[in-house]
């Protein structure tokens, strides 16, 4: 079986479904178009022979942060998607914006050269759990640890804003 | 690949799959029967001898009622959510090595779906997800009852999923390897001439009972129960469901407990592996024949495993009674996650010591505090806080 | 590296001193880690150290600005009064271990060797930004502003993050010396046209962050709503910090593509003097015209970066401190006035409430008119030294590329004078009630310390110029 195929069908897939994310109505489609856009991902790091990415990418976009997106629109209960009406000089801006970046990148991408593989020095261990953790751990250990300070404000913070204070309103 | 690894491998993998099937349709015969012997019962016993024709009047019962949908639910999302439930349960057995390598024509084939370096993440992912089909069954329905449970599912998952992965971590800092069959193979290995003691249960033991509390709160197995408790949300999730819908719900749950106890089986009991291994190995033919009974054997092992924490789920759910909301993310959050974050600090310390059991330092201490706190007497207690 | 570690643990630290029943344990203990950092990191001075597999680098200039954010920081947490005694702000702890951990991001901005520490270094502050603007609960502004700031400050981070992966695409390095190299040393085939789109992502990132601008809408929004305390904070660590990593980035990765960004940079900047001191004219509220004043004062800064000169880090770094001293004792004041009547429970920040001021309270109002003076550029403060050592970049780059921006730079310092003056005139000739405004003796030291500063900076320029 031909590779290219399936990458053709997934980034087919990717892009329908990423686009679908924008287009449909209903927010809870829209988040399930997103999940699908996360799975086409993983499939495509799969391609990429980076298996522990495509795993940690779907544990923890599609499954752990997808469902509390599909958690928090539930509780709103948002049947319908009722777009506020918008003017059409912010539509047109936003169109001329988009489409300007569109071509910037397209652009940038049509007169990219790409080489070519070097099979001979080409190393398929790349992406796999064992190298990923050796680069990690060494040669980006200070990032790695300095994350936890993000993580540790980020927990800190929610906290502290979601927390009930005394005298407040207690729905 | 070779045409004959891809055929044995097909077969593999189908067999894998109606093995599944079957012990899941057989585990709805085997909860009413257990359910029977404990509470003095008799079961089920009309259908055939021993009622064991039982699960195929069911399916022909739930394939032949009503199709219902209500009239304001989201169709296709009504629809989808048991596929959903059913897909995801089904994919996670494909990374389960079930035994060793049958040897044919020279080769040798893994008694497994695939091996991938990933197994444990793969499973830990496709867990993840199987709260999809709950939720959006239960948000499809337009049911006040089915949101709630879907509601309770998600963040019940979501919780014991945290725990259930800091656990998982002891492990794989002990074993090096995310695939699964490297797990079960380093177990193989004998300890003071006795294979079997080698076992992750005997160096892991606070990991195995958070793993396997958080693979019953993931199976929404009582005591965690709560998305479809009964006294409280008619039928949770799948209050609107009916037939074969309804049917895919049910049959995903058993499917769930038949993965996630070959996964403990794999992780914590050795797998495939057996005492006095080596002995049978040296009674048997040298040679392919001898090398497949071995595997035949160790199959049959593994299963037995299975089939012992099948039956633990059935008898766990006929003895404890169902948890409160708040007990239950208590237990997640706050006793649940920092064992296992203890677990892995403590693991850690023992990997750089070189001294593996290290762990059993948590029991001690638990249960030494557990003595003290019970000889203490009993003060009053505190009027419970409910959280929300 | 010292300070960066000891600020993470100090902040842990301060934390668990949020057990202790006294609160008031908290703002000595918070000033002492802020000055354990600050002493910590001058142990490095004239030593140049590369940490951790070329993450991070230290020299003098990492200490310069590492200083000037940590004195920012101490002097924006001596002010922070209303800290424990209030209702509202029932866990003084965390508010201070989250500017602690803010100032972990901002030294990692200033010393970062690759462009993940940038990364994580930009996150942490902003994330702690975002929860210190909506850290007024029970506010509705204070919520909008951090609902706002979150949701356009991830955006502009998701654009940064998509410019660091193109220029990762072009070059294979997220090291800034590697893509240095690349982009100067030109490779065979040319410089991949990938890296020209992620320098412009990355620089709409981060000049969002500084908010320039066209991508300054959020500010005053933000600015207005967050606590004033924490728009203290955010106007000045964030620009200096900012403008930090900027300038670094620009020079030493981007030096061979220096006519693209010139270009981009100068018309940014034109736009920001613009856009910030003529919209600062309008404004009613004298916060809000300081959200715009710092708009204008990115504007200022942005020519240094624009004229990279070898004098320009010196000239970054001088306006810095001058614009980071000065706003920090116009936002004390502020505070102070705002708090004395408020209007429907929210402070009076319009220019009315200062009106009297001088009678009622002298050293207030001089200190104010003084932090005006140099914010608006007038001799004697160290404001006139930051513009012109700023100018003098421009004038060394040469007229025919800097010439417009200088014109332009020139006419918006003089509308800068208007609106900073009418605080002053309402405080000296406008007459209000005539209640005294008290001061506590620690916040009394800090105005008086800045004011001194600023004066000092202002006739002296040179005693701290020999240092950077």
């Amino acid at each position: 079986m031909n590779v290219n195929y399936i990458w053709y069908f997934l980034t087919f897939l990717t892009l329908v479904s990423a686009i679908m994310v924008v287009v449909v109505r209903n927010p809870i489609h829209s988040v399930l178009y997103l999940i699908l856009t996360f799975f086409c991902i993983s499939a495509h790091y799969v391609l990429l022979n980076a298996q522990f990415l495509a795993a940690v990418n779907v544990i923890v976009y599609a499954g752990a942060i997808m469902v509390l997106f599909l958690f928090v629109i539930m509780f709103l209960n948002l049947r319908e998607y009722t777009a506020e009406s918008k003017t059409n000089l912010v539509k047109l801006g936003a169109a001329v914006l988009g489409g300007v970046l569109l071509v910037i990148i397209v652009a940038a991408l049509r007169s990219m050269q790409i080489e070519p593989l070097n099979k001979a020095t080409y190393n398929s261990q790349v992406g796999m759990v064992e190298s990923l953790g050796k680069v990690l751990f060494r040669d980006y250990l200070l990032p790695f640890e300095l994350i936890t300070v993000l993580f540790f404000v980020a927990m800190v913070g929610a906290v502290m804003l979601g927390k009930r204070e005394t005298g407040e309103r207690n729905f | 690949m070779d045409s004959t690894v891809f055929i044995v491998r097909s077969i593999i993998i189908f067999v894998i799959f109606g093995i599944t099937l079957l012990i899941a349709t057989y585990s709805t015969y085997a909860e009413r029967k257990v359910a029977a012997f404990l509470q003095d019962r008799l079961g089920p016993n009309r259908a055939g001898p021993f009622g064991i024709w039982q699960p195929l009047a069911d399916a022909v019962k739930m394939f032949t009622k009503e199709e219902f949908i209500p009239a304001q639910a989201n169709k296709w999302l009504f629809i989808a959510g048991p596929c959903f439930a059913m897909l995801t349960a089904l994919m996670a057995s494909a990374v389960i090595p079930f035994g060793d390598t049958v040897q044919y024509e020279g080769q040798f084939i893994a008694v497994q779906g695939i091996d991938i370096n990933i197994g444990i993440l793969w499973i830990f992912g496709i867990v993840s997800l199987g709260v999809y089909g709950v939720m959006i069954g239960g948000w499809a329905s337009n049911n006040k009852f089915s949101l709630l449970g879907a509601i309770r599912a998600a963040s019940q998952n979501i919780s014991y999923e945290l725990a259930m992965g800091l656990s998982i971590i002891a492990i794989l800092m002990m074993s090096g390897s995310l695939s699964l069959r490297d797990m079960v193979n380093q177990q193989a290995t004998p300890f003071l001439g006795v294979s079997g003691l080698n076992w992750n249960i005997f160096y892991q033991p606070v990991g195995f009972i958070i793993f396997l509390t958080c693979a019953f709160a993931e199976c929404n197995r009582t005591p965690f129960d709560l998305p479809e408790c009964e006294t409280e949300l008619v039928g949770g999730y799948h209050t609107e469901y009916s037939s074969m819908k309804l049917g895919f719900y049910l049959f995903a749950e058993y499917i769930n407990m038949f993965v996630s106890s070959a996964v403990i089986s794999a992780l914590y009991f050795g797998g495939f592996n057996f005492p006095g291994q080596a002995w049978v190995a040296s009674l048997l033919p040298a040679g392919a024949l001898g090398h497949n009974l071995l595997t035949s054997i160790g199959v049959v092992v593994f299963f037995g495993k299975i089939f012992f924490f099948i039956f633990f789920y059935m008898w766990v759910r006929w003895t404890l009674p169902r948890f409160r909301y708040d007990q239950l993310m208590n237990l997640g959050w706050k006793t649940l996650i920092p064992l296992a974050i203890l677990n892995i600090v403590v693991t850690g310390a023992g990997l750089l010591f070189d001294f593996k059991p290290a762990t059993w330092l948590i029991v001690i201490f638990v249960v030494v505090l557990a003595v003290i706190s019970a000889a203490q007497p009993r003060k009053t207690m505190r009027p419970q806080q409910s959280t929300v | 590296m010292l300070s960066i570690i000891s600020l993470s643990l100090f902040g842990i630290l301060n934390l668990f001193l949020g057990f202790l029943k006294s609160r008031r344990v908290l703002l000595p203990a918070t000033l002492l880690f802020i000055a354990l950092a600050f002493a910590a990191n001058l142990l490095d001075w004239n030593h140049q150290y590369v940490y951790f597999r070329d993450m991070l680098r230290t020299n003098n200039l990492f200490i310069n600005f590492s200083s000037i954010i940590l004195l920012t920081t101490f002097l924006t947490v001596a002010i922070s009064r209303s800290f424990g005694t209030d209702e509202e702000h029932t866990h003084p702890a965390e508010y201070y271990a989250i500017m602690l951990f803010s100032v972990v991001g901002a030294l990692m901005m200033v010393g970062f060797e690759n462009l993940i520490m940038l990364f994580i270094g930009l996150e942490i502050l902003s994330v702690s930004l975002y929860v210190l603007t909506g850290s007024d609960k029970r506010s509705l502004r204070s919520n909008e502003a951090a609902l706002k700031y979150f949701l356009m400050g991830s955006f502009a981070t998701g654009i940064f993050l998509f410019g660091i992966a193109l220029v990762y695409g072009a070059t294979g390095s997220f090291n800034l010396s590697a893509i240095g190299s690349y982009v100067s040393g030109g490779p065979t085939t040319g410089i991949s046209p990938l890296l020209y789109v992620g320098l412009l992502f990355i620089l709409a990132g981060m000049l969002f962050k500084v908010s320039a601008a066209p991508f300054h809408f959020w500010t005053p929004d933000v600015y207005d709503g967050a606590p004033t305390l924490f728009t203290a904070f955010m106007s000045t660590v964030v620009k200096t910090a900012g403008f930090a990593a900027l300038y670094r980035l620009l020079t030493v990765s981007f030096t061979g593509v220096y006519g693209l960004w010139w270009q981009v940079l100068t018309g940014v900047t034109v736009l920001t003097l613009l856009v910030g001191n003529i919209t600062a004219v309008y404004q009613s509220s004298v916060k809000r015209m300081l959200a715009y004043s710092s708009v204008s004062h990115a504007g200022y800064l942005l020519i240094a970066v624009a004229a990279k000169t070898p004098q320009s880090p010196s000239a970054i770094l001088f306006y810095s401190l001058a614009y980071s001293i000065a706003t920090i004792t116009g936002f004390a004041v502020l505070i102070l006035v705002a708090e004395q009547k408020p209007i429907e429970g929210r402070p009076d920040e319009r220019y009315e409430a200062f009106n009297g001021l001088a009678k009622r309270n002298p050293l207030l109002a001089f200190s104010l008119a003084v932090s005006m003076v140099s914010l608006a550029g007038i001799p004697l403060t160290a404001g006139f030294w930051g513009k012109f050592f700023v100018f003098s970049t421009a004038v060394d780059r040469g007229m025919t590329n800097m010439g417009m921006v200088l014109v332009v730079a020139v006419l918006m310092s003089v509308v800068g004078v208007y609106y900073y003056f009418r605080v002053i005139i309402a405080s000296y000739l406008k007459t209000g009630d005539s209640e005294p405004i008290g001061i506590r003796p620690l916040y009394r030291f800090i105005l008086v310390l800045t004011t001194a500063l600023t004066i000092g900076l202002g006739l002296f320029p040179d005693v701290v110029r020999q240092l950077f």
